[in-house]
Order: C-alpha cells, then structure tokens, then sequence
C-alpha cells in the first residue's frame, strides 16, 4: 500500500502526457457546453448552455449521417474480416509458386497513400456503377494490405500440430479456420478491428468525393458545414458538432478498454 | 442513391438513339460551402425554385466542402467522365481547369442577344478572374473583397476619432500604436491590428501590393511580378507590423480566428473578407465600423471567392439547362437574395437597385463598403498552375512573416520557382 502512494517518475510522466493527449478533448468539452463568448475565456462561473448542440444537430441531417457512418463501417470491417483471413490464411500454409511474391505485391500496397488512386478508384467504381453507394465507399478498402499481413503474421505462430489434429477429426478447411485458427488469433482481430473503425469512422476526402447525397455521405461530411473559412469559425458550434460525431467511438472504447487493451498487450507478447 | 447511374443510363440511350432529353433533363451543381449559416438549405431552396420555373429541369445541388475539396471533388469526377454540369469553384480556378480542359467558355453557350447583355452586366472588377483568352470561362457567384473592421470602443478609449478609420500606411502604424494595450507584467491585451496569415496569405498581401501599386500576374497567368520592388517594400512592411512597430502579433495569426479576436477585443482592427460582414454584425458586442482598405499610392483590394463554371458535355440539353440556371442564379433578384443571406457583394449594379437590396443596404449601410471599393479592386492572383504558382509566395511570406527570410531574398526565391512553373505555359 504505501509503495503505492509514492509516485514515480515514469507515473507523473505518464500523467502529464495522459494531460497532453486529453487537453483537445478538455477544450472540446469547455467549448461545446459554454455560450460561444467563453469560448477562449476561462470563468468558472461561465454559463453553461446546450444551444450548441441545438445549432449543430440542426445544421445538418446528423442521424442520417450517424446512420451511414455506422453501417460504413461495420460494413467495411466484417468485409475486412473475412477476405483478410481467408487471404492470410491462404499465405500463412499453403505453399505455392509464387506465393512470395504475391505477399511482397500485398505489401507494396501498404506503400501506396490511397490519396494517390482517388482518380483511378472513382472511374473503377464509375464503370461498376458504385458512386454514391456506401458499397462503394468502403469497397477500396476491403482488401486490406495491412489486414492481411497482421494475420498472416499471426497464423504463422500457431503451431501447425492444432492444425493437423483438427484435419484428423474430419475438419474441412474452413472448419479449420473457424474453430482452431480464429479463437487463437482473437486478440489480432479486436486490435486489428479497432484501428479500421477508427480509421474509417474519420475517414474524409474519399467519401467526400466519392458520394453526393444525404443517403450515403457519412459524418465527416456532415461536419465540414461548419468549417466556414470565409466567416471565421465559431469554435462552439464546431466543438459540439465533434463531441457528437466522436462520443459513440469514445463510449465505445470507454467501455471495451479493459479487452482492448488486453488483447494488444498479448498481441504484443506472442 | 442511383440518380447519377440513372442519368448517365439515360444520356447513354438519349445519344445512341439520337433523341433528345430536354423533356426530362437533371443536372448536378456542386457547391462550397465558404460561410456559415444554413447555406445548404438556402441553395435547395434556389434548386426548388428554379424547377417551378422550368419543369423540365431538375436540379441536384451537390455541396462539396471547402474550397479545396470541391474543386478535388469536381477535377475528379469531371476526369472519370462523370463531371458536374454547373459548379462553383474559386475564380482563381480558371486557368488550371481550362488546362485540364473540362469547362466550357460561356461565351460560347451564351449567344443571344439576351445572353450577350447577361454577360456584360456584372461588376467589370469580377470579371477580370472571368475572363482569359478572348472568352468568359466564369460568371461571377459569391464574390468578395477585403475590407477592414475596426471597433469604435477602443478607438475612443484610445482618443482616437471613432469614426475614421486608418486610411494609410502611416496612420495604420501610428494608430496601432495608440490602441496597443498592455497589462501590469508587460502582456499584449489588446493589439493594433490583425492582417490573417495562415492558409491564404497571399490573398491579404495582395491588398498591400495593390496598394503600393504593384500587379502580381499578367492577365493571361503566365508570369508573375513576385520580386517587384514594390512588392518587397509591401512584404517588409507587412512584417514590420509586428516585428519593427510591435502593432501586430507576431508570427502567424490564424485566418479563422481572426474575428473571434475582433470581438473578444483582442485586436482592434483586422482586415478580412466582406463575407465575415453578417458573422461581425452578429457577434460583435460593441459599436464597430467597417471601411475600405487603406492608401499608399493608391487604395485598391483583390477580389476572391466563387464563379460558376460549366463543365464539358456531350450533352446539348444538358449544357443548355446549365447555361439556365447560371442565368437563373444571378439574375438581379436571386443575386440580392444571396448577397444578403451571406454577405457576399451582389454581383452586378442592377441587384443593388432591387427592393430588398435598397432595404438592405439603408438598415445596414456597411454592407456597401465592399460594393463601393469595387472600383479599386484588381483581379485575385490566379495563373496557370495556380496551386504551385501561388505556393511558392505563400512560403516566401510565411518565411518572411516570422523572419525566418529576409522580405528581398525569400521573394527573388519565390520568384524564381514561379518562373520554372510558368516557363511551359509562356509561348
């Protein structure tokens, strides 16, 4: 008990860059629930207010918006989940020609900023009729670089004998998969999991361009309305507006931190 | 969700068969959102009463972000064959779509005699970004000038006159000198003035080299005057501000934020666009005034914001229905309309003569600062591969804003980058 009540170095350093990291949030907090007046004053007797959610939840379509992001994503990541695995798993056993050179090709992927394929992606999806659909928001994305080589990497530690032995009881392939290769690689899945919703619950420009209407243009998109450069920004307003669109993502984490976080520390450890 | 694959269907079969869409033409118009307020609802409501107007037509308003992103937006689709009919892009613009070759000169839709006096009936100091080559490639939308706003309060705490505004280069420096305030250890509380840096400097600089009677760009885009003396005297002194005379905060100051410091009380005069006109109207909790740009040689602003572009089609009707709606959306009527929902200047002199503008404009007289400065106005700074071209200042200033670069060297390094990007297009 009382070692614990003495902090250490790396406990303070730790808490002052928890501070650093949560100072946007804080400010986002103080803004977003104060009159646009004590937006950059700190009293402590400021007023506090809901107008700003008022105004920023009216600005926009926003459970619309709410709705195609959350479809978007899920959407992406269950896609992500099946093809990266079956991909992997494909790369991870499986020996034939070619197959380092097919992983080496996957990989350069991972080199190449989507940015730079915008052009070729829209007119691929114009001939395939996919503008503004979510499908073909997200359809870019599916075949995931990083999905596949974080699994590979994976399946590659679990010990072939599980695999053998399961092929003894009669386990077809995917059978395989299902019952001894995607219990032990759980933990990749959730971290893995974790980084394409946050990913593409902020993704922007694509999904800008790629969509047209209200139906199919996620909250990002919804937010830039705010992001008037021409009248000067009312911070407010804005910092609403974010607290709104992220709050599901962050109660979300809030409430899974304890398996999030476990599941990187053995991600880390195997 | 499927209208666009709808349409491009439709025009498919329309052009094979040879028949005619005009009975059913829907067109898409993609729009920046620049200002704040329900601008979305405000354009649909122009869409809707353009369709009572001309049933045949129907039209898709497309909001596409920040500048920035709609004109991504636009090049993007317009390349994949899937290009908007009607958009509004910055002026500045033009050039790099006509290189692209994705808008239609006008002038060449717009043959009548109606279309002809149509053409003609904006602000002269609009169409300079317009115009390039011998053809209209750009009707003027949401347009703006810089102006200054200043706080009447702190001018008569500063014993100064609170009605005039500096109204040269001196008194820009010896006014801000009587309004700096400080607290007891020595902190800036209240500043002489503000001029925005950040993002698109070059555009607030432009009012410094006009004024010092320098033109930045010939009207053709291929070359540009960045190491001129007047405009190294015109950096110096925009640098001096606040690192020799101290009236301005040093460093960058942020665009966006500008006004929040203008009515917090933070600065006492900032320059920004005529846009932020409703935005200080509401917010600012104290007597202010709003003037034109001060003198050195001369007065003068640069000019910014939207045009209207038509893009490239193979579909006459479609382009016809285009070339309406432009039509539509500056007639005197919606012009006014729109300049008073944001603050933008009515594009042409007929709008300010409508009885709504009349009302307008004698409840709140500010609101014609902004038209009157027109005269003095020169074009926005806009070349051939004008992203680049304008870059390379932005980064000169930048430099010489936070005296990382001396205000000569950091603009003769500017210059000659431009030079290198511009050597393809001169001949």
């Amino acid at each position: 008990m009382k070692q614990n009540r003495i902090l250490s170095p790396s406990t303070i350093a730790a808490w002052a860059f928890a501070l650093l990291w949560a100072l946007p949030l804080l400010y986002a907090l103080w803004a977003a629930f104060h009159p646009a007046a004590y937006a950059t004053r700190f009293e402590v007797t400021a007023p506090l207010t809901l107008d700003n959610f008022k105004h920023a939840f009216v600005a926009a379509p926003f459970p619309r918006y709410f709705l195609n992001t959350v479809m978007l994503v899920t959407g992406i990541m269950l896609s992500q989940f099946v093809i990266c695995t079956l991909a992997a798993f494909g790369l991870a056993r499986w020996k034939f020609h070619g197959a380092d050179v097919l992983f080496a090709l996957i990989l350069i992927q991972l080199m190449v900023t989507p940015d730079v394929l915008i052009l070729e992606n829209y007119r691929t999806l114009q001939h395939l009729d996919l503008i503004d659909t979510l499908t073909g928001v997200g359809i870019p994305y599916v075949a995931s670089a990083f999905g596949i080589f974080l699994l590979r990497q994976a399946f590659k530690t679990i010990p072939k004998e599980l695999d053998d032995a399961a092929r003894m009881e009669g386990a077809s392939t995917l059978q395989t998969i299902w019952r001894v290769y995607l219990p032990l690689a759980k933990p990749i899945y959730v971290a893995y999991g974790l980084v394409s919703v946050s990913y593409h619950w902020n993704n922007f420009l694509w999904p800008l361009i790629v969509t047209n209407s209200v139906e199919t243009r996620p909250l990002t998109v919804g937010l830039q309305t705010f992001a008037s450069v021409d009248q000067g920004i009312d911070w407010s307003v804005i910092c609403a507006a974010a607290l709104m669109t992220s709050a599901p993502l962050m109660i979300a984490f809030l409430v899974f931190q304890r398996a999030f976080i476990q599941s990187f520390v053995r991600a880390g450890i195997r | 969700m499927k209208v666009l694959a709808r349409i491009a269907t439709a025009t498919a079969v329309a052009l094979t068969l040879g028949v005619s869409a005009a009975s059913a033409t829907e067109i898409t118009f993609y729009y920046p959102i620049a200002v704040g307020g329900p601008i979305t609802k405000i354009v649909d409501g122009y869409a809707e009463a353009f369709h009572k107007k001309h049933p045949d037509i129907t039209v898709k308003p497309v909001y596409t972000g920040s500048y920035q992103d709609s004109v991504v937006k636009a090049m993007t689709a317009a390349k994949a064959g899937n290009a908007p009919d009607v958009a509004v892009l910055l002026s500045t613009d033009m050039f790099t779509l006509i290189d692209n070759e994705l808008v239609e000169p006008i002038d060449k839709l717009a043959t009548s005699d109606a279309d002809k006096a149509w053409l003609k009936a904006f602000y002269p100091a609009f169409m300079e970004n317009s115009q390039a080559q011998g053809h209209t490639w750009g009707i003027p939308f949401q347009r703006s000038t810089i102006v200054q706003y200043w706080n009447k309060d702190a001018f008569k705490a500063a014993g100064l006159d609170p009605d005039k505004a500096p109204a040269t280069w001196d008194e820009m420096v010896s006014f801000g000198k009587k309004l700096i305030k400080k607290d007891a250890s020595g902190n800036v509380t209240q500043w002489g003035i503000e001029i925005p840096s950040s993002g698109f400097p070059y555009w607030l600089f432009q009012a410094l080299t006009t004024q010092n009677g320098a033109i930045l760009a010939n009207q053709d885009g291929t070359k540009v005057a960045y190491n001129d003396p007047k405009v190294v005297e015109a950096a110096q002194f925009f640098a001096d501000l606040s690192i020799k005379d101290g009236v301005m905060p040093k460093g960058i100051i942020d665009w966006g934020t500008t006004p929040k410091d203008f009515f917090e009380g933070k600065t006492a005069v900032m320059w920004t666009t005529t846009g932020n006109l409703t935005n200080v109207r509401k917010n600012a909790k104290f007597a202010f005034g709003v003037g034109p740009m001060p003198k050195k040689v001369r007065g003068g602003s640069p000019t910014g914001g939207g045009n209207l572009y038509i893009f490239k089609s193979k579909d006459k009707a479609k382009q016809a229905a285009a070339l309406e709606f432009a039509r539509f959306l500056t007639t005197p009527e919606l012009a006014a309309d729109w300049g008073i929902a944001t603050g933008y200047i009515a594009t042409r002199p007929d709008a300010w003569e409508t009885p709504a503008m009349k009302k307008y404009a004698a409840e709140f007289p500010p609101a014609l600062v902004a038209r009157d400065q027109l005269k003095d106005a020169v074009a926005e700074l806009s070349t051939h591969d004008n992203q680049r071209v304008t870059k390379a200042l932005n980064d000169a200033l930048q430099a010489v804003l936070t005296g990382a670069k001396p205000a000569k060297a950091a603009l003769d390094q500017a210059q000659a980058e431009a030079t290198r990007l511009l050597t393809s297009y001169q001949n």
